[in-house]
């Protein structure tokens, strides 16, 4: 089974670019094998279809814009999305996951299972930084991506 | 008269907003309007120049390539510093893959719902549509069975109501005129062309180590290093790979994207009529062939009131001219003062107002040259290489329009900008192979080097990277002092498209495109999006905040 684990975002704009610093933390901290990709995505959308395509299970990291305090983290998964209920937009071009989703599903290659991991955002001021509350939310939520993958029978290893 | 406000425009980045003031079916004043502050290039301000075009390519999301590009060449000006071929051969191979996928993603995912009717397409006879498509083109894709797969599977998606991606497309309206089996065939080939915008990612990811986001530019060359008997390398393997991922995405392009773009053209021929705007053009040269950026494969030019018999032909990189004369006014933008600085002048000091017509009413500076604004992009691109000569355009050009049935002079127009991105798409897959080719010769002559290592001396410098991008020409412009950025600007080719109104009230290059647009239905301005489309515009570069926007959804809270 080949699990991808997608951040998105762009680094220039402090916490929005949370999915990518995620991805760097998990390359600094994790030793994977093959059979977990992490992506770095930044803010390409509709453009990286075929990487989720490609996956049999796919996380993705990003931040969201929803009621609640900064830090907070909510999960999606995939069902939510096909069913439309999240309008939520991904890439510069406004053809969000949800689409990709559904194109995905026209070409019939829809991964069986994608979950979005969304972090409510306390800045987006230019800087290359995470805020305070999100850096330090950024290690816990790694270690709870990490547990799932281990149980689903990844092998990971601690950089120490 | 009616006001009709599109924010966000629909299949855009979404931080544009289009205004528009409609009276009796037609456009008579339209605004532009970036909707977010892009203050990123103050990130730069103090850091190592030789770092800048790793922030840089972070500028925006869908051409992180280009920007790194203009970056480097901006440092690399600065120095006066000189690229050695094969780093020049292989920045070019990157920028052409890199043209491919944008344009395919451009014309098939962010403009093609435009005049293609997704729900139409549910009526045609996928015998008939083969029947066409194998008209058009020998492309061997194009069967009765694999119509007849997708037309199953839209009428599945249709009945569930989950129209999803089509869900923001004006179905039924009047304005639509393909018949259904055109349309079928449209979306079948837009499901088909994600496969080969991947192709060109994954060419451009063997040779620049990662995509998005390449990792193989240094100051003075590429880290890319070329020997066909190392493993770890670019060997004889990776680049049969390449070019076999180069010959599949070319073929793609010159039997379908560019067939259909001439289809669809020929269809809709009284788009050749509508949004002209502003047709001073500017291109810079692209395709670099030697070491000093002197010699470029397509020549840029400056083309004042759409007079391509008497533009200004610009044939390298350090033409003092063009430097000199490229400013930023910012009357109408929500900057302080209305003042016109130059690149290296360039200051980010936000003041914001309310959306005000005869006021500041965008966050997008007005870039000027030599006072006036100009288009950028393919038309510019395409009319710059056809006056200054170049044979491979011009057959282009005069073959494209003579299928379609109009002259190069209805380039300045709504379908004009589609059809020169389907030609600059066929153009730019052909050099991806030629450069492939010039690189395996000129290693095998046992041309070795790839970079001209610099380390950044004392003293103080300024540079200019030009970089002709699929969305028209890119500047960054960089000030060094002790050996630390000073001051950094982009000006970049959506600013010259979307820019407002200048301080001498002249409309930029979407609003003047706008005057004169039809609009049959206020309530669907469906020919408003198509010319605004039609710049492939991308506006603030990425922010793209997942946002749930307040409806009810089902979510669980996991710390």
């Amino acid at each position: 089974m080949k699990t991808l684990v997608f951040g998105a975002g762009n680094l220039l704009l402090s916490d929005e670019g949370f999915g990518v610093h995620f991805i760097q933390y998990l390359q600094n901290h994790y030793v994977f094998t093959e059979d977990v990709e992490l992506y770095d995505g930044g803010t390409l959308g509709i453009m990286v279809t075929h990487l989720l395509e490609e996956a049999d299970r796919v996380y993705l990291v990003d931040v969201v814009d929803t009621k609640g305090e900064p830090g907070d983290v909510f999960r999606f998964e995939k069902e939510e999305f096909l069913l439309g209920k999240l309008p939520i937009k991904m890439s510069p071009h406004q053809i969000g996951i949800q689409e990709v989703l559904t194109l995905s599903d026209l070409r019939g290659r829809t991964p069986d299972t994608v979950t979005l991991f969304g972090v409510i955002p306390a800045s987006y001021e230019a800087g290359v930084e995470l805020s305070p509350i999100l850096a330090t939310l950024l290690p816990k939520l790694a270690d709870t991506v990490v547990q799932e993958l281990r149980a689903a029978g990844h092998e990971i290893t601690d950089i120490p | 008269m009616a006001r009709i406000t599109l924010d966000p425009i629909t299949r855009i980045e979404g931080h544009l907003r289009i205004d528009v003031e409609v009276n009796g079916g037609s456009v008579n004043n339209a605004w532009s309007s970036a909707q977010m502050w892009r203050g990123i290039e103050t990130i730069l301000q103090g850091r190592p120049p030789q770092d800048a075009w790793i922030y840089a390519q972070r500028f925006c999301g869908v051409c992180t390539t280009v920007h790194a590009i203009s970056s480097i060449r901006a440092v690399e000006h600065a120095l006066k510093v000189e690229v050695p071929l094969n780093a020049q051969y292989i920045r070019n191979i990157i920028m052409a893959q890199h043209s491919v996928q944008d344009h395919i993603v451009h014309f098939y995912h962010l403009s093609a719902l435009d005049w293609v009717d997704v729900v139409s397409a549910l009526k045609a006879d996928p015998k008939k549509t083969a029947q066409i498509a194998q008209s058009i083109s020998d492309w061997p894709g194009n069967s009765e069975t694999e119509f007849k797969a997708v037309k199953d599977k839209l009428k599945a998606l249709v009945d569930t109501g989950r129209l999803g991606i089509f869900s923001s497309g004006y179905w039924g309206h009047p304005a639509m005129k393909l018949p259904p089996e055109v349309n079928l065939m449209a979306v079948a080939h837009y499901l088909k062309a994600l496969d080969y915008q991947r192709k060109a990612a994954q060419a451009v990811a063997i040779l620049g180590g990662k995509n998005p986001h390449i990792q193989n530019l240094c100051v003075g060359g590429v880290a890319t290093a070329i020997n066909m008997e190392n493993l770890a390398t670019i060997n004889m393997e990776k680049i049969a790979a390449m070019r076999a991922l180069m010959v599949e995405t070319r073929d793609f392009v010159q039997q379908v994207y560019y067939p259909d773009m001439v289809a669809i053209a020929s269809a809709y021929k009284e788009w050749f009529k509508y949004g002209r705007g502003v047709v001073n053009y500017l291109a810079v040269p692209e395709m670099a062939e030697d070491t000093k950026n002197t010699k470029f494969a397509l020549p840029g030019a400056i083309i004042a009131n759409g007079d391509v018999k008497g533009a200004r032909v610009i044939t390298n990189h350090q033409d003092l001219d063009l430097i000199a004369n490229i400013k930023e006014n910012v009357a109408h933008a929500w900057y302080e003062g209305n003042g016109t600085l130059h690149p290296w002048e360039g200051e980010t000091k936000p003041k914001y107002t309310d959306f005000q017509d005869n006021g500041k009413y965008s966050w997008c500076k007005a870039p000027r040259l030599n006072g006036k604004p100009v288009q950028v992009g393919p038309p510019a691109q395409l009319l710059a290489a056809y006056a200054g000569g170049n044979a491979k355009v011009k057959k282009l050009v005069d073959d494209t329009c003579r299928k379609i049935g109009v002259g190069v002079n209805d380039l300045h127009s709504t379908m004009g900008r589609l059809g020169a991105r389907a030609v600059r798409a066929h153009l730019m897959a052909d050099y991806s192979l030629e450069y492939l080719d010039k690189l395996v010769e000129n290693v095998g002559k046992g041309d070795k080097v790839y970079a001209n290592h610099t380390e950044i001396p004392k003293g103080d410098f300024k540079g200019v990277g030009f970089h002709e991008a699929p969305r028209g020409t890119l500047s960054h412009w960089i000030v060094i002092e002790n050996r630390k950025i000073k001051n950094y600007q982009a000006v970049v080719p959506s600013t010259w498209n979307a820019s407002p109104r200048d301080d001498k009230g002249v409309l930029g290059p979407y609003e003047a495109s706008l005057v004169g647009n039809p609009v049959a239905q206020a309530d669907k301005p469906l020919e408003v999006l198509r010319t605004i489309h039609s710049f492939d515009p991308c506006i603030a570069c990425a922010v793209h905040t997942i946002d749930p926007e307040g409806k009810e959804i089902t979510k669980v809270k996991v710390m």
